[in-house]
C-alpha cells in the first residue's frame, strides 16, 4: 500500500467515525429533547448574566416607555410581565436577582447619568437589609458582565438565546452536567457534605422556569405536587436555621437607609421615580419574617428615610390574602391576579398612572 | 472571541465556508486576515490598533535588518523594536505593577508619594503577540531566516487568529512558508482538526470550567485557613484547571488551523507524565519553553561557559518566564521554584550519569510512574504561587496543605471533592499511558466505530456540560 492510498484510507477511517459521531449526537441529543418535552417541560432561560445585561441595555428613553424592577426573587415571580403588558403598554425590565438584595443595582443605576426613568424596588428583608456576601454575589457579578461584555459575548447571547427558545435539554440551572451532578449526593447519603458545609441549593426542577423577560415562574405540576412542594419549603426551613449575622440595631437601619436615600434622591433628581414594594409571601414564612424584621422597624423606616411611596401586599385588600404554596412565591395564576391588583393599586399614586397613561400619550 | 461560544461556531464555519470558496490564494490569504482581525476586535476593537502597529513597525524594521551592514544602524534599529514591542508589553502589562512597586519604593525610604491608580486595561494576547513579532526582529538581526516577503504574509503570521490570543508562539520558519504558497485542508487535515477541536473543547469546557474550576476558586478565594483535605483538592483541582484550560486552548488552536490545512506547532506533550523538571519544561507550554531557551536562556551564556553560569542563567530565565506569565511577584515566585528545582535535578544528574538506554529501561517501569508523580506532586506545589494573588494568600494554602494551622475550615462539599478525586488520577493515568505517543495517531490505532463512540462521548458531554462561554486562563497573560 502507497503512502498516498494510506493517507486516502486514513481520511476516509475518520470521516466514517464523524458520520457515526454525528448519528450517535443527533439521535441522543433528538431523544433526550423529546423525552422532556414529554414529561411536559417548557423551555426555559438561562437566568444568567447575559439575560440580565440585556434587559439592564433596555432601562434607557422614554420614562412613560418603560419601569424598571429590581429586587429578589418574588418580584420575578409574582409580576407577570404578559398581564402587566396587557394592562399597561408599558416594557416591563426585570432586573431583580433570585437570593440577592437589589441595593448593588439600586446604586448601579443611580449613578447612570443616563436612567432618568422610573424603578420599582421589591423589599425582601432578610435578603435587603443584610449584605452578607453570598447576597451581593449575583447582582455584582451580573453587573460586572453588563459593564464588561464584549461584542463576541453580546453576539454569543443572541445566538444561544435563539437555541433556547427551540430547545428544552437548554436549561443550565438544571439541567447541565453539574446540575444533575448536584443531585447525586440526595440518591447516594454517603457523599451528603461534611457537616457545616454547604452547597448550592438544589431546587426541584419545575420550581423556576425563566422566560426571556426573566419572569420566573413555577409550574402548574409543581404546585400540586406536594412532595415538590415540600422539598422547597424544607429549603426555606433550612434557610431560616442557618447561621447569620446580628440583625441591625436601629442606628444601622437608619445609616443604612440614608445610604439608599442617596440613591433614590440621585434618580428622582434626574427626573426619575422609585416607588418600594413588598410582594406576598405567607405561611409560617411570613410569621417568621413578622418577628424578625417587623413593618413598623423596617417598611415603614424604609419610606419614612427615603421619602419615596410604598406598596405593601398586606395594606390592600385584593393583594393581602394572596396564598403562596411554598410560602414565599406566588403560582403563576395567582402571579396575574396580584399583577392585576397591583398596576391598579399603582396606579392611584401620582406619577404612576401606568393604566391610562400610554393611551393619553399615544392620544 | 473565544473558542468555546455559539460566536466562534459562526465564525469559524463562515471562515471555512470563505476560504474552500474558488478565489485567488491571495484573496483566501485576506479573507483569513479580514477574519483574524475581527476575531481580535470582537474582544476589544480599539486594541487592533496595538496589533497594526507592532505589525507594521516589526516589518519594515525586520526587513531593514536583514539588509543593513552597518553593524552601529543594526544594534539602533534592533534597540528600536525592542523598545517597541516590550515597551508596550510593559506599559500595558507591567505598568500598574512597576508603579506599584516604584511607590513601596519611595515609601521606605520615608517619600510620601502617591499617585493617582492607573486603569490600564491589557490588550487579550499581548504577551503572545510580542514574543512572535520580537522573535522576528532578532531572528533577522542574526540573520537566521529570510525576511517575510510580503507585508500581508506577515500580519497573517501575527495575527493568524488560532494562534494570535493565547499561543502556540510561533516562529516565522513555522509557518510564513505556509502562506507563500495556495494550500486547502485535506479530508484527513479537516477531520483531524474537528477531533482535536471537539478534544480541546472538551478538556476546557468539560473537564476544567465543569468539573475543577469551581473547586479551585472556593479554595484559592476562601478567606480562611482551610483544613488539609480542602487544601490539597483545590489545589490538585487547580493543577487539572490549569492544564486542561490551556492545552485545550493549544489542542483547539491546533484543531481549528488543521482544518484550514495549516499546522502549528506542539504546545504540551502530557506534562504531568514529566519525570523530572527538565522534562516537565519540555512537555508544557513547549512553544514558551523553547522561545525562552533560544531568545534567553542561551544567549545569557547557557550551558557554553561554565557551571556557574549556566546556573545563573538558567534561574534568570525562569524568574523572567514566570515575570512573563502576570504581573505580580508571585509569579516570579512561581518561576524561582520552577528554578530551584531544575538547579536541584541539574545538580543531582551531574553526578549521577546514567546512559540514555537506562533511563529509557528506568522511565518504562512502575518507578518511572512513581518518579512522575513525585514531580507532579512539586509541580502541585508551585502553582499554589502561580494561582495566588498574594504571598499572604500562598502561604495560608500552603499553612493548611502540610496540617500547619489549628482551625482549618471545609468549605468543599463532597461532590467537589470526589469531581477532583475522579479527575486528576484520571490525568495522570491517561498522562502516563501517552506520555510517548501522539493522540491522532493512537486515534489512528482504534477502529472506525469505536472513534466514533469516543467522539460522540466527547462532543456530548460538551453539550451536556452547557457552560457559558468563561475565558480562558492564558488569556490574561
Amino acid at each position: 500500500m502507497d503512502k498516498s492510498h494510506e493517507r486516502q484510507r486514513t481520511g476516509a477511517t475518520i470521516a466514517k467515525s464523524a458520520i457515526l459521531m454525528l448519528i450517535i449526537v443527533i439521535t441522543v441529543v433528538t431523544s433526550y429533547e423529546i423525552h422532556l418535552r414529554n414529561s411536559g417541560l417548557q423551555v426555559s432561560y438561562d437566568d444568567g448574566p447575559a439575560l440580565w445585561a440585556n434587559q439592564r441595555s433596555k432601562v434607557y428613553g422614554d420614562k412613560e416607555e418603560q419601569i424598571v424592577f429590581i429586587g429578589s426573587s418574588r418580584i420575578k415571580y409574582d409580576l407577570d410581565t404578559d398581564t402587566w403588558r396587557q394592562l399597561t403598554g408599558i416594557e416591563p425590565i426585570q432586573l431583580a436577582c433570585v437570593g440577592s438584595t437589589p441595593v448593588p443595582i439600586l446604586k448601579d443605576l443611580a449613578n447612570d447619568p443616563e436612567f432618568r426613568g422610573r424603578l420599582v424596588i421589591d423589599i425582601t428583608e432578610p435578603l435587603f437589609f443584610s449584605g452578607i456576601p453570598p447576597f451581593l454575589e449575583r447582582p455584582t457579578d451580573n453587573l460586572k458582565y453588563y459593564h464588561d461584555h464584549t461584542i463576541a459575548q453580546e453576539m454569543s447571547f443572541q445566538l444561544h438565546s435563539m437555541l433556547e427558545s427551540q430547545l428544552v435539554f437548554l436549561d443550565e440551572e438544571n439541567l447541565s452536567l453539574n446540575a444533575q451532578l448536584g443531585i447525586v449526593p440526595y440518591i447516594v447519603p454517603e457523599l451528603q457534605n461534611r457537616p457545616g458545609v454547604y452547597g448550592a441549593l438544589m431546587f426541584p426542577l419545575e420550581f423556576a422556569r425563566t422566560n426571556f423577560d426573566r419572569q420566573t415562574y413555577m409550574t402548574d405540576h409543581f404546585v400540586t405536587d406536594t412532595a415538590q412542594v415540600g422539598i422547597v419549603r424544607n429549603i426555606w426551613n433550612g434557610l431560616a436555621k442557618m447561621p447569620m449575622p446580628p440583625p441591625m440595631n436601629d442606628a444601622q437601619i437608619l445609616a443604612f437607609l440614608q445610604d439608599i436615600k442617596k440613591s433614590t434622591d440621585k434618580i428622582k433628581a434626574r427626573g426619575g421615580d422609585v416607588i418600594f414594594v413588598r410582594t406576598p409571601s405567607s405561611g409560617p414564612f411570613r410569621e417568621m419574617e413578622k418577628m424578625g424584621f417587623a413593618k413598623e422597624r423596617y417598611w415603614n423606616q424604609i419610606l419614612a428615610v427615603t421619602d419615596c411611596p410604598g406598596i405593601h401586599f398586606e395594606e390592600d385588600a385584593s393583594t393581602k390574602n394572596f396564598m403562596c404554596p411554598e410560602f414565599s412565591h406566588l403560582s403563576r395564576p395567582d402571579a396575574k391576579s396580584y399583577t392585576s391588583a397591583f398596576v391598579k393599586i399603582l396606579s392611584k399614586h401620582q406619577g404612576w398612572d401606568v393604566q391610562s397613561e400610554k393611551l393619553l400619550t399615544k392620544i | 472571541m473565544v473558542f468555546n461560544s455559539y460566536t466562534f461556531i459562526a465564525f469559524f464555519a463562515i471562515m471555512l465556508l470563505v476560504y474552500n470558496l474558488p478565489i485567488s490564494w491571495r484573496a483566501k490569504k485576506i479573507s483569513l486576515l479580514a477574519g483574524s482581525y475581527i476575531f481580535y476586535a470582537a474582544w476589544n476593537p480599539p486594541f487592533i490598533l496595538l496589533l497594526w502597529l507592532s505589525t507594521v513597525v516589526d516589518f519594515f524594521v525586520g526587513k531593514a535588518l536583514y539588509t543593513q551592514n552597518n553593524p552601529v544602524r543594526k544594534k539602533v534599529l534592533l534597540v528600536v523594536s525592542l523598545i517597541g514591542n516590550l515597551g508596550m508589553l510593559c506599559f500595558f502589562k507591567y505598568g500598574t505593577f512597576l508603579l506599584e512597586n516604584f511607590v513601596a519604593l519611595v515609601n521606605t525610604f520615608g517619600i510620601d508619594f502617591h499617585p493617582a491608580e492607573p486603569s490600564i486595561i491589557l490588550p487579550a494576547g499581548i504577551s503572545f503577540y510580542t514574543f512572535t513579532t520580537l522573535c522576528y526582529t532578532i531572528d533577522m538581526y542574526q540573520k537566521r531566516s529570510e525576511p517575510v516577503k510580503s507585508l500581508l504574509d506577515f500580519s497573517l503570521f501575527v495575527t493568524f487568529f488560532p494562534h494570535l490570543v493565547a499561543g502556540p508562539i510561533v516562529r516565522p520558519p513555522q509557518l510564513v512558508p505556509q502562506f507563500e504558497h495556495p494550500r486547502s485542508a485535506t479530508r484527513k487535515q479537516l477531520m483531524d482538526g474537528l477531533l482535536l477541536l471537539s478534544l480541546g473543547l472538551f478538556m476546557k469546557v468539560v473537564l476544567a470550567d465543569a468539573l475543577l474550576s469551581e473547586t479551585a476558586d472556593a479554595v484559592f478565594n476562601s478567606p480562611a485557613a482551610l483544613a488539609t483535605l480542602d487544601a490539597w483538592t483545590g489545589v490538585f483541582a487547580f493543577s487539572g484547571q490549569i492544564f486542561l484550560d490551556f492545552a485545550g486552548y493549544s489542542t483547539c488552536a491546533i484543531g481549528v488551523a488543521l482544518c484550514l490545512g495549516f499546522v502549528l506547532p506542539q504546545n504540551f506533550n502530557y506534562p504531568y507524565a514529566a519525570i523530572g523538571f527538565s522534562d516537565f519544561w519540555k512537555r508544557w507550554h513547549i512553544t514558551l519553553s523553547a522561545w525562552l531557551r533560544d531568545y534567553l536562556y542561551i544567549p545569557l551564556g547557557g550551558n557554553r561557559k561554565g557551571k556557574f553560569r549556566m546556573y545563573v542563567a538558567l534561574m534568570a530565565t525562569m524568574l523572567l518566564g514566570g515575570l512573563w506569565h502576570g504581573a505580580n511577584w508571585t509569579f516570579v515566585a512561581w518561576g524561582g521554584l520552577h528554578g530551584l528545582y531544575l538547579w536541584a535535578e541539574k545538580f543531582i544528574t551531574d553526578r549521577r550519569k546514567s546512559t540514555a538506554e537506562e533511563k529509557e529501561r528506568q522511565n518504562r517501569q512502575w518507578i518511572g510512574f512513581l518518579y512522575a508523580f513525585f514531580t507532579f506532586m512539586l509541580v502541585n506545589i508551585t502553582w499554589v504561587f502561580f494561582r495566588s494573588d498574594s504571598f499572604g494568600k500562598a502561604w495560608m494554602i500552603l499553612e493548611s496543605m502540610f496540617g500547619m494551622t489549628d482551625s482549618g475550615q471545609m468549605v468543599l462539599t463532597t461532590m467537589a471533592i470526589v469531581k477532583v478525586a475522579i479527575v486528576i488520577p484520571a490525568i495522570l493515568i491517561f498522562h502516563w499511558i501517552m506520555r510517548n505517543r501522539k493522540v491522532i495517531e493512537v486515534a489512528y490505532q482504534m477502529k472506525w466505530w469505536s472513534l466514533g463512540l469516543v467522539w460522540s462521548f466527547l462532543v456530548l458531554m460538551l453539550i451536556w456540560a452547557q457552560e457559558s462561554g468563561s475565558a480562558f486562563i492564558y488569556f490574561q497573560f
